[in-house]
């Protein structure tokens, strides 16, 4: 067959071709016509098909084969040349050719459609305010019409098309482009991994470096609050998704412990100076010398031991030493002025370290100062008495707000409610569970985590928190190790990169048969694979010095040994490869007519689609050896882009296409009205199969914090049905004129001004895939669009 | 007929009408049209529409998150029969009551009626009192103007004297 074709070739080489002199390209422009981008643009085509690779003098007749169709007065566009070309390479027998010729010209075709001149989106950046401009709104959290926000947009749309360009394989970057799959962070594609959850305590020890100056290890708790946030601002700017520490109250609490040891010997020596007259200088020196003298240190848990300790050891000190005489009473009048002294000011100290800790979260900018960090903290299951008195004033903090009495953004928070340890009355931290479930009726936040949800209880062991389920903000969860199965733990791991599939364009397509959503499900998911490995490659080709605080201050698991010039390959393992979903709701619509909230039989098959993926993923684990794990995704930026592209291809379908939004991952859709135990039971399922994250909501509309009951029995609901991660929502709105917090409809309940004659407009804190969001200004119109039609527990008609 | 209720509507999971998650039962008719009732729809005896109250009870049964049902309206204690009933099932399901009134519970007690002294017998929280407009107030719990009371009626019925409820 070659031969023939061959024989054909071979009598145009020898022909001399009568050559065009100008082409069209697509922009109208009139230009030279060149043979060699002909020859070349075979050539790449020879080269990914199965044919004999042409020589030199083939391509050259072939070229020239092409250009003979077309008289030389003739001005053809690039697609008449490229019609041509496909029929030339067929009518020559080189069919695999003219296939990848095919294919080749196809995916840029629609690479081409959907993609805006890069030059088209720096425009619309540079002129256009973020309330116009939804590009500029992708990401609530950055602030786009500020100088930085600017750059870092120019920097993120310059990368995404340097990726799609240069750098994807073609049918990935196509299948992105035209809203197959969704690449998240794809701008940070050759740069790092999403996120990490930091071990604070070990960072601590000995103290650490942020890269621009050492930092010794702290002494207080106020500098062990402001040495987390420095810790969590210096790791963000390393990574491009958030940072969370997984264990925030064992890791504060030797700071809250430290303080109360310096409190204790400050009031000890003032007592000293004022109930026994002293000089000043002997009490401090008498104070110091107890502290080196007895064999224990002063906690809050051993107070009355070592007060014991103190009345064995004072009177006789004095006596020994000939110094003023000080008696067994006197000495215990003065522990127990001590303890309680220090007891009260480092409740004090803790609540304005913790007050400082949320402040500075919520105002220190990171990553060119456009945003600050994604932050979040778990706690609630550490019952000594520091990490108590930590907890109950971070939650106390919370409550009290910022500066102004605003609703505090940052850091997210999250509750671990755990059975013996906080969930019932009697145990240790049950006081902290009812204060956080408090503290949320009015702010929002904190989320509850469960660690006895069946998924989440497999790894725990009690009394080591690396063991304890975590949660990252949006929703991230990063616990089983196929790498390292002696590491299912939390600390210094993270995810490295997830992709998200359209399912509900599978489901379109399919049209009913649910054998051909299927096939292209597993096309995709293939392809998704195919994808995340590619950029794990890339990743794993970094060094040390490249993360001078992730593995240079050893935050990433095993990156103690990693020097400058190391590999990271190996430590990354630990990290998760994710693969997300959208829509899952739609999907169903789409092929059964009924969305899960609706149906059983859709339930079911809701379950089987997303129990599939899952055994996916776990395949793909057990094949690599690599964390491959699925996700809810959060999808803040998604929400709007998929459906956009379908309704053009698709039109309105409706329950499918007729929303400015996708349902996020699982979700029953928010405009279907449910009970909240409906929705909580039909999406607890779905929390077992997505090992890469998820979280449930229930809507309630009505001032929580003067209902709690209400707020507890949805909590208890969930736990009980086996939800991973939930939280509850509701309106929390502020005047921000009179610092009323709490519902506003038209007028403040307040000062009972409207927002339509005064100004300023009343904020609505919103919550948004996972994380709070203070004026709905900065949403992107999909998200606008799903906020608005949520349907909430509790509404009056 | 006693087990026919006219209501104006139901909610299915309130937080506003009351502790907890409650089921809320608009009745349907009231005398009292307080100036800036919020349910002014309710006031019409003619209006609404006609319920069997075991239809009311097995809806209510089928959410596990109920703390209670609320009796608002419109007035209930122009429907007491088929409330008392309701109320009974109800509280044999373990849930409670919580009932909004126009009246004072004083002017309810004066009436002297079986059947209304059975619905209040009935009632763990009485929310009472007219909702007057210029004691009107957005931050009040479960309240629309000041003058109204929150009534622990368990406690009130124990001590013999009017007992509000601790809401801290």
């Amino acid at each position: 067959m070659l031969f023939s074709a061959l024989q054909i070739i071979e009598k145009y080489r020898k022909e001399d071709v009568n050559m065009i002199k100008n082409i069209k390209k697509r922009n109208g422009d009139i230009v030279t016509f060149d043979i060699n981008k002909i020859k070349e643009a075979i050539h790449k085509a020879n080269l990914e098909s199965t044919d004999d690779t042409m020589t030199k003098q083939d391509l050259t007749a072939l070229a020239n084969k092409v250009v003979k169709t077309f008289d030389h007065s003739d001005t053809p566009t690039v697609e008449q040349i490229q019609d041509i070309v496909e029929k030339t390479l067929i009518a020559s027998n080189c069919a695999s050719t003219a296939k990848a010729y095919i294919l080749y010209r196809a995916e840029h075709a629609k690479i081409r459609q959907s993609e805006v001149d890069l030059m088209d989106i720096y425009n619309e950046l540079t002129f256009q305010n973020a309330k116009d401009a939804d590009i500029k709104r992708e990401n609530a959290n950055i602030d786009a019409d500020t100088a930085m926000g600017t750059m870092l947009k120019y920097g993120s749309e310059g990368s995404k098309y340097f990726i799609d360009h240069y750098i994807l394989p073609k049918d990935i970057a196509a299948a992105h482009i035209n809203g197959d799959i969704h690449i998240h962070d794809k701008d940070f594609y050759m740069l790092t991994e999403t996120c990490c959850q930091i071990d604070l305590l070990k960072l601590f020890k000995g103290g650490f470096s942020t890269g621009h100056g050492y930092l010794r290890e702290p002494n207080s708790i106020q500098s062990y609050s402001a040495l987390a946030c420095i810790a969590i601002q210096a790791n963000q700017n390393e990574m491009h998704g958030g940072q969370a520490v997984p264990n925030f109250d064992y890791s504060l609490a030797p700071g809250v412990a430290k303080t109360f040891k310096r409190e204790y010997f400050k009031a000890l020596a003032n007592y000293f100076v004022i109930r026994f007259d002293m000089p000043k200088t002997d009490a401090i020196a008498l104070a110091k010398t107890i502290a080196t003298d007895l064999p224990m240190t002063i906690t809050m848990s051993n107070a009355e031991k070592y007060g014991d300790a103190l009345i064995a050891y004072l009177p006789k000190h004095q006596q020994d030493n000939g110094f003023q005489a000080i008696s067994a009473e006197q000495t215990k009048a003065a522990h127990d002025y001590t303890v309680e002294t220090a007891t009260s000011e480092t409740d004090r100290a803790t609540y304005q370290a913790m007050e400082a800790f949320i402040h500075n979260l919520n105002t220190m900018n990171s990553r060119a100062g456009a945003q600050v960090p994604f932050s979040s903290i778990n706690y609630g299951t550490d019952t000594s008495p520091e990490a108590r008195m930590l907890i109950k004033n971070l939650l106390l903090a919370t409550e009290a707000g910022l500066g102004g009495g605003e609703t505090p953004i940052f850091p997210v928070q999250i509750f671990k409610v755990k059975e013996g340890i906080n969930y019932n009355e009697g145990e240790p931290n049950y006081d902290l569970f009812k204060l956080a479930m408090h503290t949320s009726a009015k702010r929002l936040f904190p989320n509850f985590s469960f660690i006895d949800a069946p998924f989440n209880f497999q790894y725990y062991k009690e009394g080591d928190y690396d063991t304890e389920i975590a949660y990252m903000g949006c929703r991230t969860r990063v616990m089983g190790n196929v790498h390292d199965p002696a590491h299912e733990t939390t600390c210094g791991r993270g995810n490295l990169s997830f992709t998200t599939i359209n399912l509900p364009r599978l489901a379109i397509e399919a049209k009913g048969d649910i054998n051909k959503f299927y096939d292209s499900l597993d096309q995709f998911i293939e392809l998704v694979i195919r994808q995340l490995l590619h950029r794990f490659k890339i990743q794993c080709t970094k060094k040390g010095r490249n993360y001078p605080f992730l593995m240079g201050q050893n935050i990433w698991i095993n990156s103690d040994h990693i020097g400058p010039d190391d590999s990271i390959a190996e430590v990354l393992k630990h990290g998760s490869l994710s693969m997300g979903f959208i829509g899952l709701a739609e999907t169903l619509k789409a092929l059964t007519g009924k969305h899960h909230g609706e149906s059983e039989e859709s339930q079911k098959l809701g379950l089987e689609i997303i129990g599939y993926m899952r055994k996916r993923m776990d395949d793909e684990a057990e094949k690599t050896g690599l964390n491959f794990s699925l996700l809810a995704t959060p999808a803040e930026g998604l929400s709007g882009r998929f459906v956009k592209i379908d309704q053009k291809l698709y039109g309105t379908i409706p329950g499918v296409t007729d929303r400015d939004y996708y349902t996020n991952s699982f979700h029953v859709p928010v405009y279907f009205p449910i009970k909240a135990h409906k929705k909580i039971a039909i999406e607890a399922p779905y929390h077992n199969f997505t090992n890469a994250g998820h979280i449930s909501y229930v809507e309630l509309d009505g001032d929580t914090c003067k209902n709690l009951a209400a707020f507890e029995a949805i909590i208890r609901c969930m736990k009980d049905n086996g939800i991973g991660y939930g939280s509850v929502n509701h309106p929390v709105d502020r005047d921000p004129i009179c610092g009323f917090n709490g519902i506003i409809d038209n007028e403040c309940p307040k000062c009972h001004r409207s927002e339509e004659i005064d100004k300023p407009k009343f904020e609505r804190i919103r919550r948004i895939t996972g994380y709070l969001v203070g004026t709905t200004d900065r949403w992107n119109n999909a998200k606008r669009a799903e906020e608005k039609d949520r349907v909430k527990h509790g509404l009056q008609a | 007929m006693a087990y026919k209720l006219k209501i104006s509507g139901t909610v299915d999971e309130s937080i506003v009408d009351g502790q907890g998650i409650r089921y809320t039962i608009f009745t349907q008719g009231c005398p009292h049209k307080c100036d800036g009732c919020h349910n002014p729809h309710t006031h019409d005896f003619h209006a609404g529409k006609e319920v069997d109250i075991h239809d009311l009870f097995t809806e209510i049964c089928e959410n596990p998150l109920l703390k209670g049902v609320t009796f608002s309206g419109g007035e209930p204690f122009c429907q007491p029969e088929p409330l008392i009933q309701l109320a009974k099932l109800i509280h044999t399901h373990k849930l409670d009551i919580t009932t909004y009134t126009g009246y004072t519970l004083e002017e309810l007690e004066a009436k002297a009626n079986p059947l209304i002294d059975e619905l209040l017998k009935q009632t763990d929280v009485l929310i009472d009192g007219k909702f007057i407009n210029a004691e009107r107030d957005l931050t009040l719990t479960f309240r629309g103007s000041h003058n109204q009371r929150i009534i622990d009626m368990n406690a009130t019925r124990k001590t013999g004297t009017i007992t509000l409820l601790d809401l801290t």
